[in-house]
């Protein structure tokens, strides 16, 4: 169909309108990061820097840095928390995907696993406190990432699930023909098969738990195990004069998904669409 | 597989996800609801547990203040998933459509949501400062205000800047699934009734609408879910401030925990919101399901 | 029960829920034969294969393999091999791994291994793709490969699900050719499935015959295609089917008189000159007759005393080669004649038309059974 001059204008005038809603605080926020202190103290504002001041990137990365050991260490325990519970909840999540799909686990047990990953966790949270304080626990990676795991762990469950779904069965069955075991069969088999969907997974995964707060505010209290988030809330909450240090905190912490996001665009979108429709 | 061997594999296959979930959510979520009935608190010294029957449950219900908080946190998540709604669906529509640029666009929008959360708040709470924030500069030299204002210092406005700031990051969710469906719609159907007359309007009220209503459906009740139990953007935005004004549920069980210490009490109203939550994720359940009845059917 | 039978099904059934798929199935099989289940789409066969493979569990009934009884056994453990249809090769295997698969499981010696796949390799004759991955091959090659998996662990029993369905018709009939000349060389019991009845004609020993979960008849070719126990099995097996017309047998002295009605009102009048069997003793009856298109001819044939011969008219003429075949209405059918390939017919026109009686089959016109 042929567009009316009319219809264009007003097409392309909200293409415009989104494309700045979308990327405006963003683009401001690197802006931020790289303007010197006093363009972000300007009365109105003067929004193109008058030089560009990439010193607070150099501070973050500065290990013996005041503000580079704390976004070092930060960076260090979420690339740790956050990878670690997403290997080991893939690594309980594909049996049991597995055991959805070709075992004939009950459907309502897989709701029931989602069920726990939507409750608030304001709900679980005070009993958990106690437990892992009881056994010296707090403030350790390793209790985030068992933490984390079980977060994840509904969420991958699932989405490997319908992956493994839509796998041709007959080749398990061959395998299973052939004399493999069950564990061998998913090993050589159907890991291999269902290697994109466990990418797909894996980078879903890492982002949830990459993201997440609660849990970890209120579980660490320190540089050995404070992950971004919580990091990136301190500076925000300190008495930080010069704005631009938050923005280039914020920027760092987003750098990872954004570029996930956008490299495997496809991939993720599809696997969000998926995850979030499918019952 | 056989019979007892399948059935056998079956549980072997679910048992470490049984055993961690049930470890990290079920015994905690029996714990806390046991909790709720004591009046039990967080201290150093361990004190005896006293049963104490419903008396928490009644001092919640009646409690103004939580009352208040269940407001809010309603407020919240039907304006900020309303609007995520028709956001999405609104930009899902333009980027069904093909202009140039189309892809560039399709790609842009999921940065919102690569956003981590936090930094989301962070961003924004610049965005909004009061004497060096963004927002008051360009509505001031725009001329659209003549004075700076507080925006999250005023408990006027502080909730609905919260709400903006978890629209811009959550609307790309809402509009991916919505375009995902949109592309299901067959162009025979929309080619159909534009021969009966029907102008793009009606086409879109009667036609594409109730075509990906299913999905749309199943998204926004999931968004629904997650917007109830917000947290962390009010936590680094406004902290429950000014005036309590932004102090939504989880907020409030969660300063009942860790600020006044009461964990009895703070307990039932977890076991209150998880309530709530319940309802809303048997909700999910029902839509989730007859949306995939609908789609294989 | 013989301790020699490779295969032995008794009273098998399966139900899926209230649909009943597999009913009352007995079917008994000895070394070496190649047994093929033949049938329209939905009749079951693949369930049969699979009842008899263990992928599929059965709601009663008895499997014996080489005399154990498998009823309950996994597959694995019932000494079998299966080549699927949609080949299910392991993608992510080389040629090498997929046909080595099983000896891998079973943990054989390296060495010994490679002997094994290199002499199955040889006999299929792909010993060069064994590096290759199966999405590297061609359809005819992967059939090739899956038949290499299934050959290389020499189990007693074999199991083919549609092998050739996949591939298009001139490497059907290469690969057809290939499993039988494996079948002679390697003497294997096979059990085959297909839908495709000239496959089933050319491949088997003997046929078993499925519809709609029931076994309509066993036999040899031979058999199956002469002798087809009812009007179902002479209209399924062959390619055209036997024509199945509607006419009057009356029984006379020594010999049976037949009455075949035709469009333009006149009956094509035939006799088939043997004794008349106990069903037409009550006198004349309407039948089925079925005639193959071959046995209704323009071509002098040998068998002198059962030929006869009509004029009909041919309402259509399809040259096809090696043969002409004309449709003929008769007995309210189209019924098809297969003339020679030069044959000076035209549509329209009247024809003598030689009928060969000596294959003639009878089949009762409200049942279906052969009398
Ligand atoms: N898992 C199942 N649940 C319910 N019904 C089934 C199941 N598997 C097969 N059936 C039914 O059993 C019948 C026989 O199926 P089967 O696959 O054995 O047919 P087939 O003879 O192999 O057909 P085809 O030639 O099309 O492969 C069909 O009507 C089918 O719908
Ligand atoms: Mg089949």
């Amino acid at each position: 169909m042929r567009r009316t001059m009319l219809q264009s204008v007003f097409l392309y005038s909200c293409v415009v309108a989104l494309a700045l809603f979308t990327i405006a605080p963003l683009l401001w926020l690197v802006t931020m990061s790289i303007s010197a202190p006093t363009d972000l103290t300007e009365v109105p504002l003067r929004w193109i820097p008058s030089e560009f001041d990439f010193s607070r990137y150099g501070a973050l990365l500065n290990i013996d840095g005041g503000s580079g050991e704390r976004f070092l260490s930060a960076l260090r325990n979420s690339i740790l928390t956050a990878g670690g519970a997403t290997v080991i909840a893939l690594m309980l999540a594909i049996p049991a995907a597995y055991s959805f799909s070709r075992r004939g686990a009950s459907m309502v047990l897989l709701f029931a696993f989602l069920a726990t990953i939507m409750m608030p966790p304001i709900t679980y949270i005070l009993p958990l406190y106690s437990t892992f304080s009881a056994f010296g626990m707090l403030n350790k990676t390793t209790t985030l990432i068992i933490v984390y795991t079980a977060m994840l762990l509904p969420f991958a469950t699932w989405l490997m699930k319908a992956n493994i779904d839509v796998l041709p069965v007959e080749v398990e069955q061959a395998a299973f023909m052939e004399g493999a075991s069950t564990s061998y069969t998913i090993r050589t088999v159907v890991l291999p098969l269902a290697l994109p969907a466990i990418a797909a997974t894996a980078m879903l995964s890492f982002l949830v738990a990459w993201d997440e707060f609660f849990y970890a505010l209120i579980f660490t209290n320190d540089l050995s195990a404070k992950t971004l988030p919580v990091a990136i809330a301190d500076f925000s909450a300190g008495r930080v004069t010069d704005y631009g240090v938050i923005a280039s905190v914020g920027v760092m912490a987003t750098l990872p998904p954004a570029i996930l996001a956008i490299c495997f665009q496809k991939f993720i979108v599809s696997g969000l669409v998926a995850g979030s429709v499918k019952g | 597989m056989f019979g007892r061997r399948r059935k056998q594999e079956k549980w072997i296959l679910l048992a470490p996800a049984i055993l961690v979930l049930a470890l990290i959510t079920l015994i905690p979520l029996a714990n806390t609801f046991w909790l709720s009935f004591t009046d039990t608190r967080i201290s150093a010294i361990p004190s005896p547990v006293r049963f104490i029957g419903l008396e928490n449950y009644i001092y919640a219900l009646t409690d103004p203040e939580f009352r208040e908080a269940l407001y809010r946190t309603l407020y919240f998540t039907i304006v900020s998933v309303g609007l995520e709604g028709i956001l999405g669906v609104a930009v899902a529509v333009l980027l069904n459509q093909k202009f140039r640029g189309h892809l560039i666009l399709r790609a842009l929008i999921i940065l919102p949501w690569a956003v981590p959360t936090i930094v989301n708040a962070v961003a924004w709470r610049l965005i909004y400062h009061p004497d060096y924030g963004a927002l008051n500069s360009l509505l001031f030299q725009l001329g659209l205000i003549s004075d700076y204002r507080s925006w999250i210092g005023d408990p006027a406005t502080a909730m609905n800047m919260v709400i903006l700031a978890d629209v811009w990051k959550n609307f790309p969710l809402v509009a991916y699934v919505a375009l995902a469906a949109l592309q299901t719609v067959p162009a025979d159907l929309n080619k159909a009734a534009a021969i009966e007359g029907a102008g793009p309007w009606k086409r879109f009220w009667s036609i594409t609408l109730p075509w990906i209503m299913g999905p749309l459906m199943v998204v926004m009740v999931l968004r629904t879910i997650e917007a109830f139990r917000v947290f962390d953007i009010i936590y680094v935005m406004t902290g429950g401030g000014p005036a309590d004004s932004t102090k939504t549920a989880s907020f409030y069980v969660y300063q009942e925990y860790f600020n006044y210490l009461r964990s009895g009490s703070g307990a039932s109203y977890a076991v209150l919101v998880a309530g709530i939550s319940a309802v809303l994720i048997l909700f999910y359940y029902s839509s989730a399901k007859r949306q995939a009845t609908g789609a294989t059917a | 029960m013989p301790e020699n039978q490779i295969l032995s099904v008794e009273s098998l059934q399966k139900t899926y829920g209230d649909v009943h798929v597999l009913k009352d199935i007995n079917v008994a099989m000895e070394p070496g034969e190649f047994l093929v289940l033949v049938g329209p789409s939905g009749c079951g066969k693949s369930t049969l294969l699979s009842c008899i493979s263990g992928l599929t569990e059965v709601s009663s009934g008895t499997i014996r393999i080489a005399g154990r009884d498998c009823t309950h056994m996994e597959p694995a453990n019932r000494d079998i091999a299966m080549v699927f249809q949609s080949y299910a090769l392991f993608p992510n295997m080389s040629v090498e791994r997929n046909i080595g698969f099983g000896l891998e499981v079973r943990k054989v010696a390296e060495a010994e291994k490679k002997a094994k796949v290199s002499e199955v390799a040889d006999l299929l004759k792909i010993e060069h793709l064994l590096q290759r991955r199966p999405a590297e091959l061609s359809g005819g090659q992967r059939q090739r490969v899956a038949m290499g998996r299934a050959l290389v662990r020499d189990p007693k029993l074999f199991l083919f699900d549609e092998p050739l369905s996949n591939l298009d018709a001139k490497l059907r009939v290469t690969m057809r050719t290939e499993i039988k000349r494996i079948h002679q060389a390697t003497g294997a019991s096979i059990v085959y499935v297909t839908h495709d009845q000239i496959e089933a004609m050319t491949l088997a020993t003997r046929i078993v015959v499925m519809k709609d979960g029931v076994v309509q008849q066993i036999g040899t070719p031979h058999e199956i295609y002469n002798k087809p126990v009812n009007a179902f099995v002479a209209d399924f097996m062959g390619a055209p089917s036997m024509n199945l017309m509607k006419g009057k047998a009356t029984p006379e002295e020594g010999h049976i008189r037949l009455e075949i009605p035709t469009p333009q009102g006149r009956s094509v009048s035939l006799i088939d000159r043997k004794t008349p069997s106990q069903s037409f003793r009550n006198g004349p009856q309407d039948v089925l007759i079925g005639l193959r298109p071959e046995a209704m001819t323009d071509q002098k044939l040998s068998n002198g005393s059962a030929l006869q011969s009509a004029e009909c008219l041919l309402e259509v003429v399809e040259p096809a080669g090696a043969d002409t075949y004309a449709v003929i209405h008769l007995g309210e059918t189209e019924a098809i004649a297969r003339l020679s390939a030069d044959a000076p017919v035209q549509a329209g026109e009247m024809s003598s038309i030689t009928f060969d009686l000596s294959k003639v089959s009878y089949f009762d016109i409200s049942s279906g059974n052969r009398l």
